[in-house]
């Protein structure tokens, strides 16, 4: 069998959970790729993304909870998770800092998610070896 | 790195090719060389003259003509879109380079990313 060449890659998520498959194609790629020995830098949430870091999604117990699948995905692996700051805020996405900054009644950015600018993205482009994107479709 | 930003969703109606301009502004930014892709319905983001106060939303045509000042290298319009709208250059921002060939630009880019 001949040698894979092994990758490290950045993901960014565009759709949302629960209106577009994308965070749960997203969770399957990135699986794939730790088992077969990928490495993967960072997750990056942009546009409807975002919704997969919210704290206070509660889907019915029949149905897997796509939030706390990628939370516990990226504690297990260690794998930064990042949601962008400009595409959160407008979709009421919110860390404690920007819960005061905005005064705003609560947060509810889910552990261990970060927020952060597109840098990260960027950042993305220029050191892994792949940048992939799940969108919605459509 | 040179990265290719495609914008093939209409300029109202979605958030996603707003969400794409931010992505072009931002690696320009960070000194990154990019440029912008106009394609299907994206191509009436080029629109001049964009009338938006009826629909309360700002006008994404201010938004565009900045994108040179920040140092995005080149807007280019798919030349099929463009007719399928019925838009000629002379109805469109100033700057926009008409591409026929969107694989043949796209191979000249070691990245693209879509609007979403």
């Amino acid at each position: 069998m001949a040698a894979i060449q092994l990758q490290n890659y950045t993901l960014v998520i565009t759709g949302a959970p629960y209106s577009s498959q994308a965070p749960q194609t997203a969770l399957s790629f990135a699986r794939a790729a730790i088992t077969a020995g990928h490495t993967l830098d960072r997750v990056f949430l942009y546009g409807d993304g975002v919704h997969l870091a919210s704290a206070l999604s509660a889907p019915p117990s029949d149905e897997t909870h796509w939030p706390d699948e990628w939370a516990g995905f990226l504690k297990d692996n260690a794998i930064p998770g990042v949601a962008c700051i400009a595409s959160a805020l407008r979709r009421g996405v919110v860390n404690e800092p920007e819960q005061k900054r905005y005064e705003l009644p609560a947060s509810n950015l889910l552990d261990p998610f970060v927020i952060a600018g597109l840098g990260e993205w960027v950042e993305g482009t220029m050191t892994s070896s792949r940048v992939i994107y799940f969108h919605a479709g459509g | 790195m040179s990265t290719l930003i495609v914008i093939d969703q209409p300029p109202y109606g979605t958030w996603a090719g707003r969400e794409a301009l931010d992505m072009a502004f931002s690696l320009a930014a960070f000194d990154q060389p990019v440029s912008l892709l106009f394609t299907g319905a994206g191509v009436n983001w080029l629109r001049k003259l964009q009338q938006t106060s009826e629909i309360e939303q700002k006008s994404v045509e201010k938004n565009l003509s900045a994108a040179p000042i920040f140092g995005v290298e080149a807007l280019y319009a798919d030349a099929d879109a463009c007719t399928r709208y019925g838009l000629r250059l002379e109805d469109m921002v100033a700057g926009v380079a008409m591409s026929e060939s969107n694989s043949e630009l796209l191979h000249q880019y070691t990245h693209t990313a879509f609007a979403g």
